[in-house]
């Protein structure tokens, strides 16, 4: 009963805040529709997927630190984008950023078999290496193309404030969907991810092809981690913590966990760049944001328990 | 060990012997700013300048120096290795490095006018640096004569919405107080933004949007069709009539380097601003 109302409680307070990003200081129909509906969207669908990934993540590879970007394929994203924009191709730095998702998704997979079989350690280490060596890519070109500084930045620490032509609204719009889809199908295999993190023989033994489930929950999170990251950076915070709020809020099991979190999560990124947009004159990188207001409410809710 | 000493001892006064001499060598000016580099040029005194960096493109009579590297990322030995007896530097990242050069005993000037007044000042320090007093006196106050000529010549007249766009993700645009702002005033123009916390800040899409500016001059390497097909932005007059200015047709130096070539960048805007008075409104 007591979830049931929390679970209310947040809808509602999502609700409103939806209203207050939408309407704040009443800008008129026109910008309402044009620019801030397509931020709110963005917002609420990297919110969501980070969050939701995250539980995943921690559950797939057994360790309460894993967050959507462990794998490094937000960092192979990260590079794709910004290896497009500073071949002067910035209107094309989605498409950048999915190909280094891609790559990325395909070469940290390899990495991580070993004559045929996966080991979840395996797979953490080939992410982090990989992750690692598109980071220092990254900040190779930030040193090289002094005059991309700002966009590698915003990048890296997020920006949901992109400019979306009409074509692009379309393209995202439809990536949107895939990646609600996605989500939709990784909430069916929640129970299956919970008996799977108990063991892999106690799974198999009740009928669950671990090797293809896990395979295909890498590749769906892979590529949902792979669009928000082109559209809006890489976001900290949101995966790692809201899979431990959801858990300290009492939410036992991932068919919990993942939609309460990916509303948690939408939510908290809703609020974080509502502040990110409007805290002082120049908009800051909303990961910071996250960050800030992540760290304090997460210390408090942990030190209640 | 008498000789062991001896050899030291002539090896130490050998090396104080080469550094005094390179000393004494010294003569030359190292240029790091492509800004002081254009005033220094313009002051006749181009020959002077021995390293300069790879931004410091104008005018071609400097191609033929030595390249000690780019603006954020000098090589110190390179600008040591030219021994000279003055060094311009920037502000900015420059900042660091001009400290790491004085360490080293050479003096260095940091230069980085962010307004028309600091730049006419700044003119005439650098000429009694250099030696070109006179000159530098003469070009301040022919600078300063054109810029009075350009202000007298739009004073009344209705001034065009201007909207600089410097970077296109994020969304980055300059404040009145910079000094691209107080250049487009000055041409006549009113820049979109009055106020920014800083000189060269973000910005908001739906900020602009809302601005209605009636010109659109972009740096921010996006393309026409780009910009007219932005989602929200074609009911914006200075789109909708595709009063769009790339760097092709105002060339970014002209207007972003505090230096001589203002003026040009001024009338080329002034330009701009007149042909929308007459056919644009």
């Amino acid at each position: 009963m007591k979830r049931h109302l929390f679970l209310i409680l947040m809808l509602m307070v999502g609700l409103g805040l939806m209203a207050l990003y939408l309407f704040w200081q009443n800008p008129g129909p026109y910008i309402i529709w044009q620019v801030r509906v397509p931020r709110l969207i963005l917002t609420l669908v990297s919110g969501m997927s980070l969050a939701a990934i995250g539980s995943v993540y921690q559950l797939m590879l057994g360790n309460p630190l894993a967050e959507p970007y462990i794998l490094g394929v937000s960092s192979g994203s990260a590079f794709g984008s910004i290896l497009f924009a500073s071949l002067g191709m910035i209107i094309l730095m989605p498409l950048g950023g999915f190909i280094g998702a891609i790559i990325t998704m395909l070469l940290v997979w390899r990495l991580a078999q070993k004559r045929g079989s996966f080991d979840p350690q395996r797979l953490i280490i080939a992410g982090v290496i990989v992750g690692m060596f598109f980071s220092s890519a990254i900040s190779l070109m930030m040193y090289l193309n002094r005059q991309d500084t700002v966009l590698i930045l915003g990048t890296l620490m997020g920006n949901l404030g992109r400019i979306f032509s009409y074509t692009e609204y379309r393209v995202f719009l439809a990536l949107s969907s895939l990646v609600i889809g996605l989500l939709g199908w990784i909430y069916l295999k929640s129970r299956a991810l919970d008996i799977l993190s108990s063991s892999d023989l106690y799974a198999a033994s009740v009928g669950i092809e671990v090797e293809r489930l896990r395979r295909q929950l890498f590749f769906a999170s892979s590529l949902i981690v792979g669009i928000v990251v082109s559209y809006a950076g890489i976001i900290g915070f949101v995966g790692l913590i809201t899979p431990h709020i959801m858990r300290l809020m009492g939410y036992k099991n991932q068919k919990q966990i993942f939609p309460m979190g990916a509303i948690f999560g939408a939510s908290f990124l809703l609020v974080a760049d509502f502040f990110a947009k409007n805290l002082s004159g120049i908009e800051l990188p909303v990961g910071v944001i996250t960050a800030a207001i992540g760290c304090p409410f997460f210390i408090y809710l942990l030190l209640r328990k | 060990m008498r000789y062991f000493f001896g050899m030291v001892i002539s090896c130490l006064m050998l090396f104080i012997g080469a550094c005094s001499n390179s000393r004494e060598e010294q003569g030359s000016i190292v240029v790091l700013s492509p800004e002081t580099a254009e005033i220094i040029a313009a002051l006749g005194a181009a020959d002077e300048i021995s390293g300069l960096t790879r931004e410091c493109t104008y005018p071609p009579e400097l191609a033929d120096k030595t390249i000690v590297g780019d603006f954020g990322a000098i090589d110190k030995e390179l600008v040591l290795g030219l021994s000279p007896k003055l060094v311009f530097a920037s502000g900015l990242e420059q900042e660091a490095l001009a400290m790491d050069i004085e360490k080293l005993g050479i003096k260095v000037h940091k230069s980085y006018p962010k307004t028309i007044a600091d730049l006419l000042q700044e003119i005439v320090v650098i000429g009694g640096l250099i030696g070109k007093e006179k000159q530098a006196i003469a070009l301040r106050d022919s600078l300063a004569g054109a810029i009075q000529e350009i202000k007298l010549a739009n004073t009344g007249k209705t001034r065009p919405k201007v909207y600089l766009e410097i970077y296109r993700d994020p969304l980055m645009s300059v404040g009145d107080d910079s000094f691209v702002g107080e250049l487009i005033e000055l041409a006549g123009g009113d820049n979109v933004f009055d106020r920014l916390e800083r000189d060269y800040s973000r910005v908001k899409a739906e900020q602009v949007i809302l601005a209605n500016p009636d010109i659109m001059i972009c740096y921010s390497r996006d393309s026409r069709a780009s910009i007219s097909a932005r989602k929200g932005w074609d009911r914006i007059p200075a789109i909708a009539q595709q009063r769009i200015f790339t760097e092709e047709d105002l060339d970014p130096d002209l207007i972003q380097r505090a230096g001589p070539r203002i003026i040009a960048g001024i009338s080329k805007m002034a330009d701009i601003f007149e042909q929308w008075r007459t056919f644009g409104k």
